[in-house]
């Protein structure tokens, strides 16, 4: 027995726009009297179902000399809880083949199981138990050991990675130190070595609260039996207080900054990074269009001219990253082999400012919108993606159906507004970073021009 | 036909109370209900009039299609002088054809939204294509123009080749590479394919020319020597239409002779040491050349080296990262090719902890060779890989990765539907057997790459092998 699991709408509007496509989930959303927020899409295509628990906490939820405190914890929640033994939370789940995993970033911190459709309580078992139940099983030893597992995963995916840091050097530039994004979501090193227990303890009574997380499940249950199980093992759980969320400030730089660092690598490559617009708007949406039109595919204006044409750069990527309360536009650009980053640098500058001079074309912006509806039903090929997607939309924007409506801000997107806010943006002052081979300083950006 | 195969009898039998309670909160870990109905989906298949078979799995739940045509040859048909010449090929296969320059071939495939992916492996090498079904016609047409009309235009040759040198620079930069590349060096020397870097070295892409690339793809890209796997929102009948007519200029010939050599046994355990001076870790691999996936202890073997390091709960990571905080993960695992593959058990460990960790890594592979496993481990085992079976037929790629594993090691159709059925047959008496014939550490290279002023000491007074100090080529240095 299959039901119809969601309707795909094309719509044609003229032959030569491209036509609309759209996801069309049906969702049930409801909440505990706790203020645990729970989302419920069925789909029986395939026996299995995606659970994700998504707390509103990330690293811009932590304090200066205190960062990485939210991953540390992401890492805390896999190590037992009142009712679940030290190493049994990974064993119980692997045993019923689930594919399981955690995740932090900036601003959410989310937890997934996908488990064959008869072990859904199981699932949410072990969700709830670690939600309630988690004080009575963390340990000094267990925080000990995964601080060292934590700063193995820093050594394994940044400081043993050729440019690993530039992404810490970026944060640490582009925002004023007591901004949340100026540090890195994994931590400094000194930091996680101060991490205490009460620290993290604290960071648990205020964060993993019910009322600071979403519940999403989707996949192949039967609502009834799902939402009574959600009530016997979530119901218990008091509510937490309020949370205090870090302000949206504005941000931006008064003067371009240049920054040189000698790393263990081989071909010099060039940061360039602008203020940009936060997520979830339209100007997030115009500069993700024009991220591509720079970079996506062999006639994009900066891979033609830099890769293909000129074949100077060995890659280059213009893209749009945008967070719950900022955003960053960055051009990264790999040199060949004896060439200078300020030479890569001048041919950015002519492809990024004949945008600013001339715009762009409608065929660019159409073909890039219809390689992002490809995206979006990519996304919602796995119940685990639609259960991704629906619990950050509801973290995010406050509604899961934003997953059916995610090409909204994409819709008419013109010439004269992405070259709007290519100026805007991008004739604002920026951030040159050069990360070049040891003793190779000469390859360098030396000067702003 | 359609295979359906009921697990409720596995599962039912089996509780999972196996956590320790600690709680004052009275809470019962729950017990799974029966388990669901896995149906393995049925392989329709057809052969066009150039020989060219296809496989198709119908799947309407989104308005997708993908393709995988897969070509029986990968790295492993590099000649030893022209490592690189099969990913090369691959390269510069969608740079053009008699009708389609690089940029058309890219712009039209962007205008309809499809995904194109050439790529090459060891054991073969593919062709994808990923579109919305409205669009198959246009993206049909420029796919099999791709596969059956390339030029490889000298100009763009030229600039991949140039790319791909600076590509193999950039790969001297990384720890993992180059333990990667080392390791397959010293298990399998040059004189063997799998011994050969699969991007090429400096000198062998250097010297490789368009030329080169036209004769590998004409001897290799046959319709004989290949199969089309179609996953999607299609039928056999509407689709074989379609690509009858695309694929019909593409003509068939006789592949050239092939055999893989087999690879030297290793004899004695030595630590290969290759310097990355100031690393913050080191990256390890141990292991040796071990089995071919035609092997029939497959399933034992699989299973054993599952609790060995195949999964996140296996002994050598929750010994490495779980218990000593050596690495953010290890682990071990048999890459079985068409060849006598590798074993290699791996991880990147914090420089100060490095003779430690090496240590415990042939500690773990040793207990496993001496007992075996445990009852308890050996149905956590099998549980959790028949849970986990429900769990890989939900997207057209799953279901084409599993057609192409059929393909590539020529395993028989009904490979899917008896796959429970061998995973529950293996006993512990077989998986000792096999731990002691193939997990033989006494034999094993252990290559480190890592800073090493600092780790050198320990690893000599920990007395596991004669120490060979190498370059990041795997070779030794006088």
């Amino acid at each position: 027995m299959s039901i119809k699991l969601f309707t795909i709408v094309l719509t044609t509007l003229i032959a030569s726009i491209p036509a609309m496509t759209q996801v069309n989930l049906k969702i049930e959303k409801y909440q505990l009297p706790n203020g645990l927020t729970v989302i419920l899409h069925e789909d029986h295509s395939a026996p299995v179902v995606g659970v994700v628990v998504m707390y509103h906490v990330g690293s811009k939820n932590e304090k200066v000399k205190r960062t990485g405190f939210a991953h540390l914890f992401e890492h805390m929640m896999f190590q037992g809880s009142a009712n679940v033994g030290d190493d049994q939370h990974f064993k119980l789940l692997q045993e019923i083949g689930a594919e399981i995993n955690g995740s932090t970033n900036e601003d959410v911190t989310n937890y997934y199981e996908v488990v064959p459709s008869n072990e859904l309580e199981l699932a949410l078992f072990l969700e709830a138990d670690r939600m309630g139940n988690l004080l009575p099983a963390m340990t000094q030893e267990k925080l000990d050991n995964q601080r060292d597992v934590v700063k193995n995963e820093r050594r394994q995916r940044v400081d043993n990675v050729p440019y690993g840091t530039s992404w810490e050097k970026i944060s640490k530039g582009m925002y004023p130190e007591t901004h949340p994004y100026s540090w890195p979501v994994i931590g400094y090193m000194e930091d996680l070595s101060a991490a205490h227990m009460d620290d993290i303890k604290d960071f648990f009574r205020i964060y993993y609260a019910p009322n600071n997380a979403c519940l999403s499940i989707a996949g192949d249950f039967d609502p009834a039996e799902a939402k009574a199980l959600v009530e016997k093992y979530f119901k218990a759980f008091p509510r937490g207080k309020d949370i205090e969320r870090p302000a949206e400030v504005p941000v931006s730089l008064s003067a371009d900054i240049l920054q040189v660092y000698e790393d263990k690598v081989q071909l010099p490559r060039l940061y360039k990074v602008w203020h940009s617009p936060k997520q979830e708007t339209r100007e997030d949406a115009v500069m993700t269009v024009l991220g591509q039109v720079l970079s996506s595919g062999k006639s994009s204006r900066l891979f033609k001219s830099m890769v293909y044409d000129r074949q100077v750069a060995q890659s280059v990527s213009a893209s749009q990253s945008s967070s719950e309360i900022a955003g960053l536009f960055m051009v990264i650009a790999t040199a060949k082999p004896g060439i200078t980053l300020a030479e890569l640098n001048t041919m950015v500058d002519s492809v990024v400012n004949g945008v600013i001079a001339s715009g762009v074309t409608q065929e660019e912006i159409d073909k890039v919108i219809t390689g992002l509806e490809a995206g979006v039903i990519n996304r919602v090929a796995t119940n685990l993606g639609k259960a991704n997607s629906m619990a950050s939309y509801e973290l995010l924007t406050g509604d899961p159906a934003n997953i059916n409506r995610q090409m909204d801000h994409f819709k008419n997107i013109t010439p004269a507004e992405v070259q709007a806010l290519a100026k805007k943006y991008l004739s604002a002052p920026k951030m040159l970073l050069s990360i070049v081979p040891q003793g190779k300083s000469e390859l360098a950006i030396q000067k702003i021009q | 036909m359609n295979r359906t195969l009921i697990l409720a009898g596995v599962l039912i039998a089996m509780s999972l109370t196996v956590g320790t309670l600690t709680a004052q909160v009275p809470a019962a870990i729950p017990k799974g209900k029966p388990a669901p109905v896995v149906k393995v989906p049925t392989i329709n298949k057809t052969k066009l009039s150039n020989g060219l078979s296809i496989w198709l799995v119908e799947h309407h739940e989104l308005p997708l299609v993908a393709f995988n045509l897969v070509i029986q040859t990968g790295a492993d048909h590099d000649p030893l002088t022209q490592p690189g010449l099969a990913s090369m090929t691959s390269d510069v296969l969608d740079e053009g054809t008699a009708r389609r320059d690089a940029i058309q071939i890219s712009d039209e495939l962007e205008s309809i939204g499809a995904n194109l992916g050439v790529s090459s492996g060891i054991d073969g090498s593919f062709v994808t294509l990923r579109t919305l079904t409205t669009h198959i016609d246009k993206a049909l047409a420029v796919y099999s123009d791709v596969i059956v009309n390339p030029t490889f235009p000298q100009k763009e040759f030229d600039r991949l080749k140039s790319q791909r040198l600076a590509s193999l620079m950039q790969q001297k930069d990384q720890p993992t590479s180059i333990a990667n590349n080392a390791f397959a060096h010293i298990l399998y020397s040059a004189n063997h394919p799998y011994g050969l870097n699969s991007s090429g070295t400096t000198t062998s892409v250097e010297g490789l020319t368009r030329d080169d690339l036209v004769k590998f793809y004409g001897a290799h890209y046959r319709p004989g020597n290949a199969v089309l796997i179609v996953v999607g929102d299609v039928t056999l009948e509407g689709i074989t239409k379609k690509l009858e007519a695309s694929f019909a200029a593409w003509a068939d010939a006789p592949a050239p002779h092939f055999s893989m050599p087999a690879p030297e046994p290793a004899t004695t355990r030595k630590i290969y040491l290759i310097d990355k001076q100031g690393a913050p870790q080191s990256e390890v691999r141990i292991g040796y050349p071990a089995l071919a996936r035609s092997t029939p202890d497959y399933f034992p073997v699989f299973l054993m080296n599952r609790m060995l390091g195949g999964q996140f709960a296996s002994r050598i990571n929750m010994n490495l990262r779980e218990k000593h905080g050596y690495t953010y993960g290890a682990n071990s695992s048999f890459s079985f090719r068409k060849g006598v593959g590798p074993f290699v058990a791996s991880g990147g460990i914090v420089t100060e902890k490095t003779d430690s960790a090496l240590v415990q890594f042939l500690y773990e592979i040793d207990l496993m060779r001496e007992k075996g496993m445990t009852d308890e481990e050996m149905s956590f085992v099998k549980k959790g890989l028949i849970g986990n079976f429900a769990l890989n037929f939900e997207t057209p790629s799953q279901l084409a990765s599993m057609m192409q594993n059929i393909i590539l090691y020529g395993l028989p159709d009904d490979y899917y539907s008896t796959y429970l059925q061998n995973i529950e047959k293996v006993t512990p008496v077989e998986v000792l057997r096999v731990a002691k014939q193939y997990l033989d550490s006494s034999r094993m290279a252990m290559v480190v790459v890592g800073d090493m002023a600092t780790i050198r000491p320990g690893i000599e007074g920990a007395m596991l092998g004669a120490i060979v100090v190498c370059n990041t080529d795997g070779d030794p240095l006088p």
